[in-house]
């Protein structure tokens, strides 16, 4: 029996690439890298493509070059994991494609293989994690105790963050637990007064959930004109920042903490 | 003197070793995840060496993601991946953590401890100046890392096309 959905028809590749566009979008590509590749792969099939991104759902065009024959259909994009492997193959996958012409069977795979990749063991994105967290204690001059700390808050916190991402709760609500978790661990260290700057482990323990990449992309689109997309990221980066110094004042108020001055 | 390249160094290895942290954690490509750390711990070396030499935190911050804005570009051609994929892990290390952290407690106080008028003046101050600092470093590592590629964009793509 034939695979229907590996036959090249205008129907099959407006999902393949609606899928291009949502896998590039969760996985932290910025909108102009999106678009671009998303055109590439339409030239090769022969189609010209007009999308309108957005943070939540997609809406594209697709027209055939040779028929005029068009199709639009709207979709909804998953929720965001940043996973940079992801946006480097595709954007490769992309260019390769122009180069070779390849058809509508190759890039259909080749994006599946794609998908399908494995990310990083958690246990190795748990130990790279928490040393970026001791690394961040030491940039800003800490002593060798407080990365200790800095190390087992982040190791704590970033638990809680990923068992939060497993059982599917608001995003908003894992950081929050998570910086919750992360500043009660590195509080103890205050209060025990290990190392010789215990605030600056309470300071960096909670770094590893800034929202680096959504900040980075909000200024990238902006740069680029996509406004109305920097301005989703940059308020939903400005969000996760509320919920990691909400997460840090509670325990502070809790442990009633009064370490400026 | 020696004392002081020695710890410059030991923190421009820690600056390598997030860097690979947060790369780890956006899941880049194995093949750079050693081009990242030496990226991370280049850009600790500009930013610490600057430092030192009294520039201002948010220019000598500057100077450093200019750095890794430019020198990744070379990487990005020569393993064929996108520049973001090196240069957004090694910029990461320059987010002004502390600065975040004492505006936070600034507020904090500011709204939940009594005090008299000038101890407010005070925390105003702090408040203001630290965030401010925040925001200028934001946009300093933004601006910086994102200002080689937005320059060399269209010349880039057509080098990648042939």
């Amino acid at each position: 029996m034939i695979d229907m959905s590996k036959e090249k028809n205008i129907r099959n590749s407006i999902d393949l690439l609606l899928d291009v566009c949502s896998l590039m979008m969760t996985s932290g590509a910025n909108t102009k890298r999106i678009i671009d590749s998303v055109n590439r792969f339409a030239q090769v099939l022969n189609l010209k493509s007009h999308a309108l991104i957005s943070h939540k759902s997609i809406i594209m065009t697709l027209i055939d070059l040779e028929t005029n024959e068009s199709y639009t259909v709207v979709t909804q994009i998953p929720r965001h994991g940043v996973n940079y492997s992801i946006v480097s193959d595709v954007s490769r996958a992309s260019w390769v494609a122009v180069n070779h012409q390849w058809s509508f069977e190759k890039l259909y795979n080749r994006i599946q293989e794609i998908k399908s990749q494995k990310r990083y063991p958690v246990w190795l994105e748990l130990i790279t994690v928490s040393l970026a967290g001791a690394g961040f204690a030491r940039i800003f001059g800490g002593d060798y105790l407080n990365m200790l700390v800095a190390f087992i808050a982040t190791f704590i916190g970033f638990s809680v963050s990923k068992t939060a991402h497993h059982y599917k709760a608001n995003t908003y609500v894992r950081v929050y637990l998570a910086s919750m978790a992360a500043s009660l661990v590195a509080s103890l260290g205050i209060l025990y007064g290990i190392g010789q700057h215990p605030d600056i482990a309470l300071a960096t323990a909670i770094l590893f959930l800034v929202p680096g990449v959504q900040l980075i992309n909000s200024f990238n689109d902006l740069y680029n004109n996509h406004i109305l997309n920097g301005i989703v990221r940059f308020v939903s980066g400005f969000i996760i920042v509320l919920a990691i110094s909400l997460g840090m004042l509670t325990i502070m108020l809790i442990f009633k903490l009064n370490v400026l001055g | 003197m020696e004392l002081l390249y020695l710890d410059l160094i030991e923190k421009a290895v820690w600056a390598g070793i997030a860097a690979l942290g947060f790369g780890i954690l956006f899941n880049i490509p194995k093949k750079v995840i050693l081009t990242v750390f030496i990226l991370g711990f280049f850009a600790g070396i500009v930013k610490f060496v600057f430092l030192s030499i009294d520039f201002n935190v948010v220019t000598s911050t500057f100077l450093a993601s200019l750095f890794v804005g430019i020198t990744s570009i070379p990487f990005a051609h020569k393993v064929n991946k996108p520049i973001v994929v090196f240069s957004i892990p090694a910029i990461i290390p320059m987010i002004p953590g502390y600065y975040a952290y004492k505006t936070i407690l600034g507020i904090r106080k500011f709204t939940f401890v009594k005090m008299d008028d000038k101890g407010h003046e005070q925390l105003l101050n702090s408040i203001f100046s630290n965030g401010f600092m925040v925001l200028f470093i934001l946009f300093a590592i933004t601006v910086g890392v994102s200002a080689p590629m937005l320059l060399l964009g269209k010349d880039m793509a057509r080098k990648l096309k042939d």
